[in-house]
């Protein structure tokens, strides 16, 4: 069978490419789409810096094969700030200095969005298990874990703000 | 959030009373942290030039080996592959990385020319249209090798006749200065260890360590319309890859151009030069940019770790705590090539006997070839494992003697104006005051006479 | 070997005949793609059932029928099966949670340590071939596989009171590690005394094991300190544990009694 055309709804966008086979989503958002915040780090579903959400899950782009996802929803760290405007996850980790040399950083505020999707106040032990499978070998993960657990306290604050509820599952629903 | 600045302790520090600091005591961004929270920072791989190939490496299946032929014939029958690279495809094959410092003999092939000494030494690289055809030819390079014997323990590396593992050094440690060992002689050990009230002789040993960087190394070459080639890299060492690229493609350094500077971690393990010159052949060869990185299993596998040491520490000590004789026998395992493991054992001797005045001191450090993956630079290398078997030595002597760890510290440490093993005169020194305020922080209490000792003077010790 | 086609069939029926024809099955892709993407290609043709409907969960009757295809978090998300929430939270991490499937962690080399639950419950599972459906033991499964060109549709266990239900599982970390060793057990007592005793133990031999000598030993017996730890010594003789980067086989034969004790009584 010959290469193959995906279409995908990646940050709110309707994309399209073509894959060969076998192809996973990690190489077909950096190689086709130009979408290179994900990162390859082992291809190997061992070190989550591919992680993405795809139809509202964080999971591990690497392992996808574009042919089984065909038509589903994406997003990446590209499509959390589109606007320009960081978002409580993002500037909790800059302000945290929840990033060294930068190459975990998107697999793992993704991780952390899928779970502030999940659970909009984790305790320290729903952190440290949403970013099990999210390898980072400059921090030792506390400057992360803090960041994430004030990232979620941003939020609370900032819907409560906006008197909106303080779970929004917009991918998910 | 809540940062908990340190602020200048003037109790120690008397010259650093004034206080108009700009950075220190304040809070400042990363310069790099808004690219990383919002994924827009450019590593290496994040490039895409078009028309990009994809190098991929075959790789000894053997320890130590001649090798009697290399068949790549069913490597270039697979469709998509343009180029597979041998050692006669390599301008300058031989190499060592610190030969920009003076350091030899060229010991190492880029791509391995008769002779394998470790597994996973690169030896056929082969350069494809995709990854997948790309790894496909590089599993049918069809190498046919001839054993040879293997030796993997530096002890054994330096017992009579035992296997050549590097014929450019002839024997298995790397010569200093005319001697098999960097050498520290100061005063006469063997009369402090004859005259002492105890003896202590314990043996410590490590394994390797991998830097496991989450992004691996590699680089993406471009051919430049002027001739040059760019070089996008995460090497550590920009400018150190770029001389001995240089050197090994025969070509003057302003023929490359090295883009770099964002490293997805290092820890010591993207300075060896490991992927670029191969890139750059294949560049040249094929006048299309390429991309060579390692995949997760080749950066375990076989890009350098942290040497393997192992540490005999023989000390002569004074029922009052005083060390008055240290003698070291240290054996670091370089595996199969230099890299930087001659400067890291020249390292291991600078840090000889650890920050202590000793009157006597006696080392021995080899720097011992191994059919093992070469080690090289990691955070300190040459002097956190010494630090680890030094700092074990003195616990174990303090309990041996019934005595307070922190008290033969502190009647050991070094002192301004003491003169060490290299004949240096130390200066600046504040172990004293280290272990003073550090027992203070956890509760340990010293006697009167040891919170009253200096660094200034060996008053009390 | 490149991958040649990666097909994505809507039917169980599509999906058994891609596998007849020698295509290679993956399900959350999490076995699979680490060996494509590397190179190491399992065969041209790839079958993913993930478009085959055999994901899904019913429970009744205390009996559950688990999907093949369905994902471990979609197993700690189901009121149902609540009973396996701590074994699945010990199943690497939750982004690979959200791919492996039930069936991937029983298909692969070796068996996972929700295959080794199954063990001790021993489960039936389902499985479809060209010739038809039928069912087989966990067991069989777990040491001989499938036939070629069948498809393991679905598990179905009778799903354990939770005061009968023991699960342990020994890690160098707390979260996303490997096993030294994984327990999994069913224990029914009566006046006190064992009645039956279904102990699984992973990561102690090529593929997890009943540690039916240890079973034998608690029969009968008061489950405490003693017989435990007697049980445990009594289970070195149903395994064959290997040296890996997680322990030595002399570890884990040594800390055995020690962790059966703790699988069971705290």
């Amino acid at each position: 069978m010959a290469s193959q055309v995906i279409a995908l709804v990646v940050n709110d966008e309707e994309r399209e490419f073509i894959a060969k086979p076998g192809t996973s989503l990690l190489s077909g958002l950096r190689d086709s789409l130009g979408l290179t915040a994900a990162k390859r780090g082992c291809a190997q579903g061992g070190c989550g810096a591919c992680t993405v959400l795809v139809d509202g899950k964080a999971v591990l782009s690497c392992l996808l094969a574009v042919e089984t996802i065909n038509g589903a929803t994406v997003r990446t760290l590209e499509g959390v700030a589109a606007d320009g405007q960081l978002d409580e996850v993002q500037s909790a980790f800059l302000d945290g200095f929840a990033t060294q040399c930068g190459f975990c950083t998107p697999g793992m505020i993704m991780a952390a969005e899928a779970l502030l999707d999940r659970n909009p106040d984790p305790g320290e032990d729903e952190v440290a298990e949403a970013i099990s499978g999210n390898h980072c070998r400059c921090t030792g993960y506390r400057p992360i874990m803090n960041a994430i657990v004030d990232a979620a306290r941003r939020r609370r604050e900032a819907r409560a703000a906006a008197g909106a509820p303080a779970r929004v599952s917009e991918e998910v629903a | 959030m809540n940062y908990r600045l340190a602020s200048i302790d003037k109790d120690y520090f008397a010259d650093q009373r004034d206080e108009r600091y700009s950075v220190i005591g304040s809070v400042v961004q990363r310069s790099d942290a808004f690219g990383h929270v919002t994924g827009r920072t450019e590593f290496f791989e994040d490039q895409a030039p078009a028309r990009m190939l994809h190098v991929k490496m075959h790789r000894s299946q053997r320890h130590h080996a001649r090798i009697r032929g290399i068949d790549v014939s069913a490597a270039e029958a697979v469709p998509g592959v343009v180029r597979a690279l041998t050692h006669a495809d390599i301008p300058n094959n031989l190499y060592t990385p610190l030969k920009l410092i003076g350091i030899g003999p060229d010991d190492e092939p880029i791509l391995a020319e008769g002779t394998v000494r470790y597994l996973g030494e690169p030896v056929c690289a082969v350069v494809a249209e995709t990854e997948a055809a790309a790894y496909d030819a590089a599993a049918r390079v069809a190498v046919s090798y001839e054993d040879l014997p293997a030796v993997f323990d530096v002890e054994e590396a330096l017992a009579p006749g035992a296997p050549v593992v590097n014929e450019y050094h002839g024997h298995n440690y790397f010569t200093y200065e005319g001697h098999h060992c960097r050498r520290l002689r100061f005063g006469d050990v063997d009369r402090a260890l004859a005259t002492a009230d105890h003896v202590f002789e314990w043996r410590y040993q490590s394994s390797p360590i991998e830097q496991a960087p989450a992004e691996t190394t590699g680089c993406i070459v471009v051919p430049q319309p002027d001739g040059r080639l760019r070089i996008h890299s995460d090497t550590q060492a920009c400018f150190f890859t770029l001389d001995n690229t240089a050197l090994i493609l025969n070509t003057p350094p302003g023929k490359l151009r090295i883009v770099g500077g964002t490293v997805g971690g290092g820890f010591g393990g993207k300075v060896d030069v490991a992927v670029e010159p191969v890139a750059c052949v294949a560049a040249m060869a094929t006048g299309r940019p390429v991309k060579y990185v390692y995949n997760r299993y080749e950066e375990m596998q076989v890009s350098s770790p942290r040497a393997a040491e192992r540490i005999y520490i023989k000390d002569a000590v004074m029922n009052d705590g005083r060390i008055t004789g240290r003698q070291i026998r240290f054996y670091a395992d370089a595996g199969a090539y230099s890299r930087h493991s001659p400067y890291a054992i020249t390292k291991s001797a600078a840090h000889m006997p650890g920050p202590y005045t000793i009157p006597n001191v006696w080392a021995d450090c080899h720097c011992v070839f191994t059919n093992r993956t070469p080690s090289s630079a990691m955070r300190g290398f040459g002097v956190t494992i010494l630090d680890f078997a030094l700092e074990s030595q003195m616990d174990r002597i303090a309990r041996a003697l019934g005595a307070d760890p922190l008290q033969l510290r502190l009647i050991n440490a070094y002192r301004d104006g003491d003169v060490k093993a290299h004949r240096k005169v130390a200066e600046g020194t504040a172990l004293v005051e280290v272990i003073q305020k550090a027992a203070e922080i956890v509760g340990h209490e010293l006697p009167e006479d040891f919170r009253r000792m200096s660094s200034a003077s060996r008053e009390g010790a | 070997m490149v991958v040649e086609a990666v097909h994505v069939p809507d039917s169980l029926a599509e999906a058994t005949a891609q596998a007849a024809r020698g295509g290679h099955v993956m399900a959350g892709g999490t076995a699979v793609m680490p060996l494509v993407n590397y190179g190491i290609v399992p065969g041209p043709e790839l079958v993913s059932l993930r478009r085959t409907g055999l994901a899904g969960i019913e429970v009744g009757d205390g009996t559950a029928r688990i999907g093949a295809t369905t994902t471990f978090s979609e197993v700690a998300d189901s009121p149902g099966l609540s009973v396996f929430r701590p074994a699945v939270a010990t199943i690497a991490s939750p982004v690979i949670r959200n791919m492996a499937t039930v069936g991937g962690n029983l298909l692969t080399d070796p068996p996972g340590d929700f295959a080794t639950c199954l063990l001790a419950l021993d489960a039936t599972c389902e499985v479809a071939g060209a010739g038809g459906s039928r069912d087989v033991p966990v067991a069989e499964v777990i040491d001989s596989g499938l036939r070629p060109g069948e498809l393991l549709t679905a598990v179905v266990v009778r799903l354990p009171a939770g005061a009968n239900w023991f699960y342990r599982k020994v890690t160098r970390r707390r979260m996303n590690s490997g096993a030294i060793m994984t327990i999994a057990a069913t224990v029914e007592t009566a006046g006190g005394l064992v009645t039956t005793a279904r102990i699984a133990l992973g990561g102690l031999a090529p593929r997890p094991v009943r540690a039916a000598s240890a079973e034998r030993a608690l029969a009968g017996r008061p489950l405490v300190p003693d017989v435990v730890m007697e049980a445990g010594e009594a289970a070195r003789a149903d395994v064959t544990p290997a040296d890996d980067p997680f322990a030595s086989a002399w570890y884990r034969n040594r800390v055995l009694p020690v962790h059966l004790r703790r699988a069971l009584l705290g």
